[in-house]
């Protein structure tokens, strides 16, 4: 008979619907990036490709300025300077700023190499020489599509739709350059470090039995670490905050058979040091090859 | 359960706690200013304490059930990896490489699919050359009206002459022929040969042997009615270097096609990556040479209207080319 998904297998459900990849670098130990979401990664090309328009504007501008008319040229030109500023803007902000465009910069996006080597110049080079064909040409084809009659204009919806879909098969989120020159793109990771719960509990009041800990797994000992963590901002939700650290701590002391009463004032002390003896517990069985993932470890036998 | 000491997670963090801070703000430098802002001993310090922390994390898997410190040390791992493996580059390093062997070295190398490329081109010329012989309408066949102009076998043999020699005068229209010609056939015809090539080779050969024919045609136009060798003169100046150009590009698109037609002992995708670093290089060398030939189709070709002349500049630069590719960063290897 199937069983019903426990709350830890919808959460590693949810945790994987993020997605991950791992790097292994010299060093052998993988390392964890998120892949960058489609809609950051639209909005950072859209703001690489207005700085990019912005300066041909202001050159052509310039340009104007000149004693000459240069009214004939201008679409030539335009797109001329285009392909000019274009290809090496992105070529060498990627490479001197590590992965980085301005666009990738402003929405925390960063490209690396997937071979977990850093990224080399060929890569850089391939993958936004791709882009010039994978984006733009079919893009400015577009801009004149009107005058190239339907067959290539069934080419070119072809193209664009290859172009789009190929990123949503691949689990890594990669563009055809990004498979060609072998890059990821990710988002950039940010580190926040908090003060180790188990350390900074109080003198311990609080005794529990070997055979008290037997109850719970990594997932509820993690679960009670974000309660514990958890802030209140205002006064209504430290009310209700404090409510359900002591629901909590009660379904903990039936559920463990703690049989000595703990007043209301004192359950968030009691978690803490349940938390404490808990991890230390299911640390040390898991020192010794018996690693409990959730409640429910008892089951799998 | 009670002893007084602390658990064994918690003297792990506690022991290697200001490494991994030490390493962060290290990381945030690098991070806000590039790796040049660290002096040499920062720079070793931040290789060291990025190893040790790799194996913090290492171990922290294994033995911490604390999330928030194994979501810390993930991040600032992975951040630390960035800063650790940025590429080192410059500029002038990358310029001097790509002008200095590496791009001659991927020509040297591509010398089988350079080969295929011209006599692709070839092939398109005689057969378009032998056709026109025999009937001229073939002609209209071969070349795009917007290409041909008002040059046709209808043409008078005056006319035909007068486009040869046409000199622009003024800056502008040179500057508007340069632009123009940037965007012209040829430089499709590169793009789109170098692209297509993934496709088995099919589409870029069949590009090569098309810009064969239409280049036939033409020759075969001026010959019949004894303008070659003005044609000649009129074609080197930029020609050399804009056809030169073509067969690079088409040759990059052959690399990429046979890599995936004849992987040899790798998978498909790997042997396309690995082709791909000399592709992408002839792909650069085309452009550069369509830009030169672009330059000597603008200006040169309108200033200089002497047949031996424009002979000697287009093959003097020809031959400056295949210098380039044959010799530099032959030394080094």
């Amino acid at each position: 008979m199937a069983r019903r998904q426990t709350p830890a297998e919808l959460a590693r459900k949810l945790e994987n619907s993020r997605r991950w990849f791992e790097l292994v670098p010299p060093e052998g130990v993988p390392i964890r990036f998120e892949v960058a979401g489609l809609a950051a990664r639209f909005g950072a090309q859209l703001l690489d490709i207005l700085i990019t328009v912005v300066v041909m504007i202001s050159i052509i501008l310039l340009l104007a300025v000149l004693p000459f008319s240069i009214e004939p040229l201008v679409s030539s030109l335009a797109a001329i300077l285009m392909l000019m500023i274009r290809a090496p803007y992105y070529i060498l902000t990627e490479l001197f700023w590590n992965g980085q465009t301005v666009g990738k910069r402003a929405t925390g996006l960063r490209v690396l190499g997937a071979d977990g080597r850093g990224l080399t110049t060929h890569a850089v080079v391939a993958r936004n020489l791709m882009k010039e064909v994978e984006i733009f040409m079919p893009g400015t084809m577009l801009l004149v599509s009107g005058s190239v009659g339907t067959f290539w204009n069934l080419v070119l919806l072809l193209w664009i739709v290859i172009v789009l879909v190929i990123p949503l098969t691949n689990a890594k989120r990669q563009r055809l350059g990004d498979l060609i020159a072998n890059t990821y793109v990710t988002a950039r990771p940010k580190s926040v470090l908090l003060p180790d719960l188990s350390g900074s509990a109080p003198k311990l009041d609080f005794d529990f039995t070997p055979a008290q800990m037997e109850h719970y797994g990594r997932f509820e000992l993690q679960t009670l670490e974000s309660l514990l963590r958890t802030r209140s901002e205002t006064r209504s939700s430290n009310v209700r905050r404090v409510e359900s650290l002591v629901q909590v701590a009660a379904q903990i002391r039936r559920k463990i058979g703690y049989e000595e009463p703990v007043p209301d004032s004192r359950a968030r002390e009691f978690l803490h040091a349940f938390y404490t003896a808990q991890r230390a517990f299911l640390e040390q069985k898991r020192m010794f090859g018996d690693v409990r993932d959730d409640k429910h470890h008892r089951d799998d036998d | 359960m009670s002893d007084s000491q602390p658990i064994r997670s918690t003297r792990f963090r506690a022991e290697r706690e200001a490494d991994w801070l030490a390493l962060e703000t290290l990381v945030k430098r690098v991070e806000s200013g590039g790796t040049g802002q660290l002096d040499f001993q920062e720079s070793r310090s931040l290789a060291e304490l990025y190893r040790k922390a790799t194996t913090s994390l290492s171990v922290a898997r294994d033995i911490s059930l604390d999330k928030s410190l194994l979501i810390y040390l993930e991040s600032l791992v992975a951040r630390a990896f960035l800063a650790v493996y940025a590429p080192q580059e410059r500029l002038s390093g990358v310029i001097g490489r790509f002008f200095g062997g590496s791009a001659s070295a991927a020509v040297r190398r591509s010398g089988w699919a350079i080969l295929m490329a011209f006599a692709a081109l070839f092939l398109g010329s005689w057969v378009a050359a032998l056709l026109f012989n025999q009937d001229p309408a073939w002609y209209y066949t071969f070349v795009p009206a917007e290409l041909a102009g008002e040059r046709g076998p209808g043409a008078s043999t005056e006319t035909l002459r007068a486009v040869l020699f046409d000199t622009e005068g003024n800056l502008l229209a040179q500057l508007g022929a340069f632009a123009a010609f940037l965007f012209s056939h040829n430089t499709r015809v590169a793009l789109f040969s170098f692209a297509l090539g993934v496709f088995a080779c099919v589409p870029s050969l069949l590009l090569t042997i098309y810009n064969g024919l239409i280049l036939g045609a033409f020759w075969a136009l001026y010959a019949d009615r004894g303008l070659g060798t003005e044609l000649f003169g009129w074609l080197s100046i930029h020609g050399v270097t804009e056809l030169s150009a073509l067969a690079l590009a088409a040759a990059g698109g052959f690399r990429l096609g046979l890599a995936v037609l004849f992987p040899g002992g790798l998978t498909r995708k790997d042997s396309l990556r690995a082709a791909s670093k000399d592709a992408v290089k002839l792909a650069l060398v085309a452009a550069l040479m369509l830009f030169v030939a672009g330059l000597l189709e603008g200006f040169a070709r309108q200033l200089v209207t002497d047949t031996t002349l424009r002979i000697v500049i287009g093959w003097g630069i020809g031959l400056m080319w295949l210098a380039w590719f044959m010799l530099a960063g032959r030394r080094a290897r």
